[in-house]
């Protein structure tokens, strides 16, 4: 076993299809492993066949011992392989997404894509609705349901640590449904092209011990208490009409063309994972989105000083 | 003596029978239950009929290639003789379809039976 | 049947003859040349140097990528880098090089002098070299697509995609036109062209999988057309195909895309393996085992591989039960695949091999194609693909197919068959040096991918971050590639630089059995006479053959009436049929592709009026190259091609070559007309109401224009039969009459929408409504055009009662358009009315 060690940490990672922390990406990290344990066999037997009959043999088979070996090799083996393996997954589909009975998710998250950040609403059935962006949480456990749709172009959501991709599609509204198993810290990240900063849209993904979920998704049910806070932060914000955009709670700024800000501070990065999550990212990102990510569709505020920058970006660190 | 099989056809054409039979059958599965799943009720809403209607088509789809194996089964004339057929005469060339139409006919076999394979393990449209 | 030479014929003069009624034209007319040796080879030439600019656009991709948050490259710049190196590769290089190959290569093959149509042959290739200058020229200019290879919207129709989304969609329409004229000439030369004798069951088997390739060309590039015209229609007049907020839906455009995508991915794989279908036998010194289970593999592999386009969209969200059929076939299609590799395996078991060159590169192929199917039946499975979909596990797969499936095997091709390009050999030296440089520097490019994508990374990314393990293998992809591209830069050095001053050596190094190997690099007749073939491998088992045909002991010798001409035999027997007379060296091909080409530029640029211009001159340039180049009275009945056999000059229906290009272009056609069908069911399936509140076309219009078009059929048709009895004021009666209706026809078929306010740019019923209305309406007026084409045949004297192909060719033509009318009516007319 020890011997394998390298091998199982070459496959880790938070953003690691095969360290997996969710039903589905365990089933399919399983799948894998054992199609890999078919096929490398498999491989090595036709290449070590070409090779003995190009290399190493020494008289030629009859033609009819030859035409056997096409039958055997090239109908009968993979015939069975084959119909094992669909089969075995076509089994698996129903049991990975079963969406018709994910109804009763107690938890249902909506997401949108833009280019290059994602809207996200939260939504539980006694009515709790918590706006947010550019972060996903969930409880262990427990099964989720996602319901994906886009605003510009086609992208798609994928934490490849707990499962597999679903497209977010214009005019569409697809579904997804996941169940974490592992507590921790992932990433995900936009897997459909979308645009000049496609590589730049991805997001952490906090998978929770159930009570601290709910503590945590409670109090984003409620305005943070930094928007009180003192300074002309607000008052810049205000100023330079950032509220256009974007949404605050508690505030009179309920646009989301933007990414909600209403807890900012308390996410883990800035810019759709781009950044880690600080009063200078903030400040460096309200300068120029551009700079960090070409194509963003937020404007330069080159015309504010650097002392201002810091103000707004404190006052929005403090929206925990 | 009257033949059960109708009169050998001398054609290029017959080589695709099978082939083609798995092309309906493969569209006839995906059409039926895209547009069930699509347009709910238009076709009725009981997911196992749909199933029922998928094995139908299979089975006669896997009819008409057996039948299609048989003609080409005789055209090979009942597997006498031995392949490569390769003599520059008719009656080669007339084996030599038998014997590849015949092929196509278990591949074609083999590929409506994987089409129909979905239809065991899903239970409903799952969208 | 033996060859015996005839006493009285003087063979010098014959020779002598035949050289000069078949010489390539000299100097700068050269390019003017149609025939296959140098249309195969500047074709060949040209995809190779596409193949060069896209595999350095792949050697920048792997230097930005070497490091994360690399600054190499600018994000938008990337974005144009990666979606021209898939473009190129698949559109410039991996389908015209089949193309080339096929083109130089089946003549030779077949034992026929040259393929049917050698000026559509030339029209294909000047088409191609100028669509790939155009898309390739854009990146200088910045302006390069940059939204992928497969452009899908609304991404592709946005104003972010800019000017290169039409320069794709443009560009690459007109060179799938090329391949469309390639496909119809592979397809008639294939049936019709073979030496006497040359029964199926004899065919090389080069031959068999081109046939069904040219098959799958017909049936797969068309809902691509048809998916581009929905696009520009889009972009240009804001028609909304892929609008949802007018009832459009931007999976339309995948579902057409990959119903030309996935077979183009056998498309691109089966000419490759037919190459090492001739190659093994070679080298393992028998005829090849399991002749006929390559063709079950050949045309096994053509069907299955059109069920397999939802592959490509597994995460799109279809219901599960759709995304299994595909998965079902696309694990089926891996038996036929199986059935290849083993009877190659087969083959060399029951023969004594000789390693060569050439077998190095085929059988390294194999090695990386099987990894290549095996991942590819991992991505199959619809659990595995939602995982490894749109990531690195992709990238890494497809290459493994791409290049083991195609590269290796072309280069094998190469190594193979250079001989027959002047009589001069390439290095084995430089050959083993540089596969094992490809080999090893594929494989550590391209299998540490499998785990970059496992671990996470998506494909179309311009950066990644340095802490979540992918740094190092990325590194490691990038040295594989400077391997791998070093490997490349050896053969191109063999190529071009090695072969100068080399002697000539013998045309057939390798022993070979098929008849390629008896041409003559020198000489451009293709063969000096073609012989009557009794064996799969005529020289190995046909003794003297060689010396037979070269000394012009078999048919046609002889080129006394100073035209070139080929032998048109049967279907499954090969019995002669006809001489056909070819057309020879002509500018009309290059001023046809020049005006044609001119169109899409113009449409690209929005010059409207420039557009409109050269389409006329297309119009022009095509009609005298009909009017002079085909359909010609032969000054005599027959002629004798030697021993005995005398042949007509002249043939049609059903025996002329013509009415089989018409009869393939016509269902490459219906298939694009089909796909534009689907779009309207595929709107009808999305939405409750299809039709977004929009009143339809009625029923009045599109009845009347279906009786007109019916009209105008039954006229067609009569004018045939009366021409046939001699009745010539009555044909041209009717012909003229039939054109006349034909054109209203065209205007009932408008008015239909017309007069009912059908808004196309207000919602997608009324465009897709539009559209199939349109297309009937334009191809009725062709129909038209047609008729008043056989007319003036018929008034000029050079259509005659006896001498009537043109009519039988139209007369197909309008068949086709009379189940173009059926569908497009009913379908506007009767179905929303059915609802």
């Amino acid at each position: 076993m020890a011997a394998l060690t390298p091998v199982f940490s070459a496959c880790s990672g938070v953003q690691s299809a095969l360290d997996p922390a969710g039903e589905e990406s365990g089933q399919v990290a399983r799948l894998f492993w054992l199609m890999i344990a078919g096929g490398l066999p498999i491989w090595a037997f036709v290449v070590a066949l070409s090779l003995y009959a190009s290399r190493w043999k020494l008289e030629p088979l009859r033609e009819d011992t030859a035409a056997r070996v096409i039958f055997w090799g090239g109908v009968v083996l993979p015939v069975t392989v084959l119909a094992a393996l669909l089969a075995y997954a076509l089994w698996l589909m129903p049991s990975l997404r079963p969406f018709a009975g994910s109804d009763d998710a107690t938890l249902r998250i909506e997401i949108t894509g833009r280019q290059f950040w994602w809207h996200v609403v939260y939504k539980r059935p006694n009515g709790v609705r918590v706006v947010s962006a550019n972060e996903i949480r969930l409880p262990v456990g427990e099964r989720v349901e996602f319901a994906l749709t886009s605003d510009d172009m086609i992208h798609s959501f994928w934490i490849p640590a707990l499962g597999g991709k679903m497209d977010l599609i214009p005019g569409r509204q697809n579904r997804l449904s996941l169940r974490a198993t592992k507590v921790g810290t992932y990433r995900g990240q936009c897997a459909e092209f979308c645009g000049t900063s496609h590589a730049l849209m991805a997001f952490p993904a906090i998978v929770m011990e159930g009570a601290a979920f709910e503590t945590w998704l409670n109090a984003r049910s409620r305005p943070s208490s930094g928007v009180h806070a003192p300074g002309t932060g607000r008052a810049l914000f205000e100023r330079n009409r950032c509220g256009s955009c974007h949404r605050i709670a508690g505030t009179q700024w309920q646009s989301t063309a933007g990414p909600d800000l209403s807890h900012v501070g308390s996410r883990l990065t800035i810019g759709a994972g781009q950044l880690a999550s600080g009063s200078e990212a903030l400040a460096s990102f309200v300068a120029d989105a551009g700079a960090v990510k070409a194509g963003a569709h937020m404007p330069a505020n080159s015309h504010l000083s650097a002392a201002e920058l810091t103000e707004i970006a404190t006052w929005l660190k403090g929206l925990q | 003596m009257r033949h059960p099989l109708p009169p050998e056809i001398e054609s290029l054409w017959t080589l695709f029978t099978a082939p083609v039979v798995w092309a309906l059958h493969f569209l006839a599965c995906y059409v039926t239950a895209a547009i069930f799943c699509a347009k709910p009720g238009l076709l009725g809403n009981d997911f196992f009929a749909l199933r029922t209607l998928i094995a139908g088509i299979t089975l006669l789809s896997l009819a008409m290639i057996v039948v299609a194996a048989l003609l080409a089964w005789r055209q090979w004339g009942f597997g006498t003789g031995d392949p490569p057929h390769d003599d520059p005469t008719r009656r080669d060339r007339l084996l030599f379809q038998g014997y590849a139409t015949l092929l196509l006919s278990g591949l074609s076999f083999v590929a409506v039976i994987f089409t129909a394979l979905p239809a065991v393990f899903l239970t409903e449209c799952l969208r | 049947m033996s060859a015996q030479p005839e006493p009285t014929r003087d063979k010098a003069t014959e020779e002598a003859q035949l050289r000069a009624v078949w010489a390539k034209p000299t100097g700068w007319r050269y390019w003017t040349s149609v025939n296959n040796a140098q249309v195969g080879l500047w074709y060949g030439a040209t995809a190779f140097a596409f193949m060069l600019f896209a595999g350095l656009l792949g050697l920048l991709i792997r230097a930005q990528l070497a490091v994360p948050q690399n600054d190499l490259l600018s994000a938008e710049t990337y974005n144009q880098v990666y979606t021209l190196h898939g473009t190129v590769m698949m559109f410039l290089f991996a389908v015209p090089i089949f193309e080339a190959v096929a083109i130089f290569l089946l003549p030779p093959m077949l034992g026929a002098r040259e393929l049917p149509f050698p000026r559509l042959g030339a029209f294909g290739f000047w088409s191609f070299l100028i669509g790939g200058i155009f898309v390739c020229g854009s990146i200088f200019f910045g302006v390069a697509p940059n939204s992928g290879w497969f452009m899908y919207p609304p991404l592709a129709t946005s104003e972010q995609a800019g000017i290169g989304a039409d320069i794709w969609l443009l560009g690459l329409s007109f060179i799938e036109v090329a391949s469309l004229a390639a496909a119809v000439e592979l397809i008639v030369g294939i049936m019709k062209c073979r030496a006497p004798g040359m029964r199926v069951n004899l065919m090389p088997l080069f031959a068999w999988y081109l046939l069904i390739v040219a098959g799958m060309i017909l049936f797969a590039f068309p809902p691509l057309i048809a998916g581009d015209l929905l696009f520009e229609l889009q972009r240009m007049f804001d028609w909304p195909f892929f609008d949802p907020a007018r009832g459009g839906d931007p999976l339309l455009w995948q579902h057409l895309f990959w119903i030309f995508g996935h077979p183009e991915v056998y498309i691109i794989f089966l000419p490759a393996i037919a190459l090492l279908a001739m190659i093994v036998p070679t080298f393992a010194r028998r005829p090849i085992v399991g002749y006929s289970w390559i063709v079950l593999a050949a045309v096994g592999t053509g069907f299955l591989s059109f069920g397999l386009w939802v592959h490509h969209m597994f995460a799109t969200g279809l219901p599960q039960i759709s995304l299994a059929f595909f998965s079902a076939a696309s694990e089926a299609v891996a038996i036929p695949t199986a059935v290849q590799i083993f009877v190659f395996i087969a083959t060399m078991l029951a023969g004594r091999v000789i390693f060569s060159t050439p077998m190095l590169f085929a059988m390294g192929g194999i090695a990386i194609f099987v990894m290549g199917g095996l991942t590819g039946v991992m991505v199959a499975l619809v659990p595995f693909d939602w995982q490894a979909h749109d990531t690195y596990f992709v990238v890494a797969h497809l290459h493994y197919v791409l290049i083991g499936g195609m590269l290796f095997p072309v280069f094998a091709g190469l190594y193979y068959y250079y001989p027959l390009i002047g009589g001069k050999h390439m290095s084995d030296r430089v050959g083993r040096f540089a596969f094992w440089l490809m080999f090893a520097g594929f494989n550590i490019t391209f299998f540490p991918m499998h785990l970059t994508g496992l671990r996470g990374m998506p494909r179309r990314v311009y950066t990644y971050p340095a802490d979540i393990g992918w740094d190092w293998l990325n590194l490691i992809s990038t040295m594989g590639a400077v391997v791998l591209g070093i490997g490349m830069f050896a053969v191109v050095m063999d190529v071009t630089l090695h072969r100068r001053g080399k002697p000539r050596g013998e045309v057939n190094p390798w022993n070979a059995g098929t008849l390629e190997w008896i041409s003559e690099p020198e000489e451009n007749w293709g063969v000096r006479s073609i012989p009557r073939i009794e064996s799969r491998y005529p020289l190995w088992d046909q003794e003297a053959l060689a010396r037979q045909v070269n000394a012009g002991d078999w048919y046609l010798p002889d080129a006394k009436e100073g035209r070139r001409e080929t032998l048109v035999t049967s279907v499954l027997d090969a019995e002669p049929e006809q001489v056909l007379r070819v057309g020879g060296t002509s500018y009309v091909t290059i001023i046809s592709a020049l005006t044609l080409g001119t169109v899409f530029v113009a449409l690209t640029f929005k010059w409207w009026i420039v557009s409109l211009i050269s389409g006329l001159a297309f119009m022009a340039a095509v009609l005298w190259w009909l009017w002079n180049g085909t359909g010609d009275i032969p000054e005599k009945d027959g002629k004798d091609i030697g021993h005995g056999i005398s042949l007509p000059l002249y043939a049609s229906g059903v025996k002329s070559v013509g009415w089989w290009a018409m009869f393939i272009t016509m269902t490459g056609d219906g298939t694009a007309f089909a796909s534009l069908v689907f779009g309207y069911f595929f709107f009808w399936t999305v939405h409750a109401d299809f039709t977004g509140g929009i009143a339809g076309p009625g029923m009045f219009w599109p009845m009347m224009a279906l009786a007109l078009f019916a009209l105008s059929w039954a006229a067609t048709l009569a004018a045939r039969e009366a021409n046939r009895r001699g009745k010539l004021a009555v044909a041209w009666i009717l012909l003229g009459s039939g054109a006349l209706t034909s054109i209203a026809g065209c205007a009932a078929a408008l008015a239909g929408p017309l007069t009912t306010g059908m808004d196309p740019t207000a919602h997608v019923y009324a465009a897709i409504v539009w559209t199939l209305v349109i297309w009937a309406a334009l191809h009725g007026a062709m129909g038209g055009i047609m008729q008043l084409y056989c007319l003036a045949r018929s008034l000029a004297g050079r259509l005659t009662a006896r001498h009537d192909m043109e009519l039988h060719n139209v007369a197909l033509y309008w068949h086709f358009m009379l189940v173009t009318a059926l569908v497009t009516f009913a379908v506007v007319g009767l179905f929303p009315e059915a609802l």
